[in-house]
């Protein structure tokens, strides 16, 4: 490496900080939690538009076959 | 749940993944329930149909020629509709129907593929040339409904549609041969 291009790390901004095992456990507890609640909110409101068009509009628009 | 256990936590993964897929196994289970239910009970089914017809003759005999099209009232009081979609309009262009009564359309095309829907109602089918495209149905509200061509056909085709009048029963009278034609309004 030439000297005029110091290392990414000459800046502490660009360190990581340093990880605490028992912090990370404890955040990795919540964040998966609000993954599945995210997903879970996201595909009970396509179900719910689904099952609102099927039942309030394919339905009683009669029969047909 | 252990904070430090990395096996507690797989598990807890594992949980969380068997709930999820237990959750998408009772919807698909409820939809297709709901699809069961209503096709046997309610007879909403996707219209299939797979009878061949020429398209050159068509119009010239049987049972797509003029004097056949329209609305017929057969013997056992069944009702048939039969229509021509050609480039650029139906044939015939207003179409009479009872209310709450079984109904079957029936469609042809001499010329290239068109496609039509009822508004307000679930009737929505393809006309290939060369097939019948056929359609079961019951109209529950009557007035005018209006038929357009959705599946572009040429230059014309947005001018290419019908209107089907949904007739209460009390005006819905065959006249000789079991013809019925629109009400002059």
């Amino acid at each position: 490496m030439q000297s005029d291009q110091p290392s990414s790390t000459a800046l502490p901004r660009e360190v990581a900080d340093d990880v605490d095992e028992a912090t990370l456990a404890r955040v990795m507890r919540t964040v998966p939690l609000g993954a599945a609640v995210l997903a879970g909110s996201a595909v009970a409101l396509l179900v719910a538009g689904y099952l609102l068009i099927y039942i309030l509009v394919f339905i009683p628009r009669g029969t047909v076959g | 749940m252990s904070d430090t256990h990395p096996e507690m936590h797989e598990r807890w993964i594992l949980q969380t993944e068997l709930l999820w897929a237990f959750g998408v196994g009772v919807f698909i289970a409820a939809t297709l329930s709901m699809i069961l239910f209503t096709a046997l009970k309610m007879s909403v089914n996707p219209p299939s149909n797979v009878e061949r017809i020429d398209p050159k003759t068509l119009h010239l005999a049987g049972e797509f020629a003029e004097h056949n099209l329209g609305t017929t009232v057969g013997g056992d009081g069944s009702v048939t509709v039969r229509a021509i979609a050609t480039q650029f309009m139906f044939l015939p262009r207003c179409i009479a129907v009872p209310a709450n009564r079984l109904i079957t359309l029936r469609f042809a095309s001499p010329d290239v593929i068109h496609g039509l829907l009822i508004t307000g109602t679930n009737v929505n089918t393809m006309v290939l040339p060369g097939f019948v495209a056929q359609v079961h149905t019951e109209f529950t509200r009557t007035g005018d409904l209006l038929m357009p061509c959705h599946e572009y056909c040429g230059l014309g085709h947005s001018e290419m549609w019908a209107t089907v009048q949904v007739l209460p029963d009390s005006e819905f009278k065959p006249g000789p041969g079991g013809r019925v034609s629109c009400a002059q309004r």
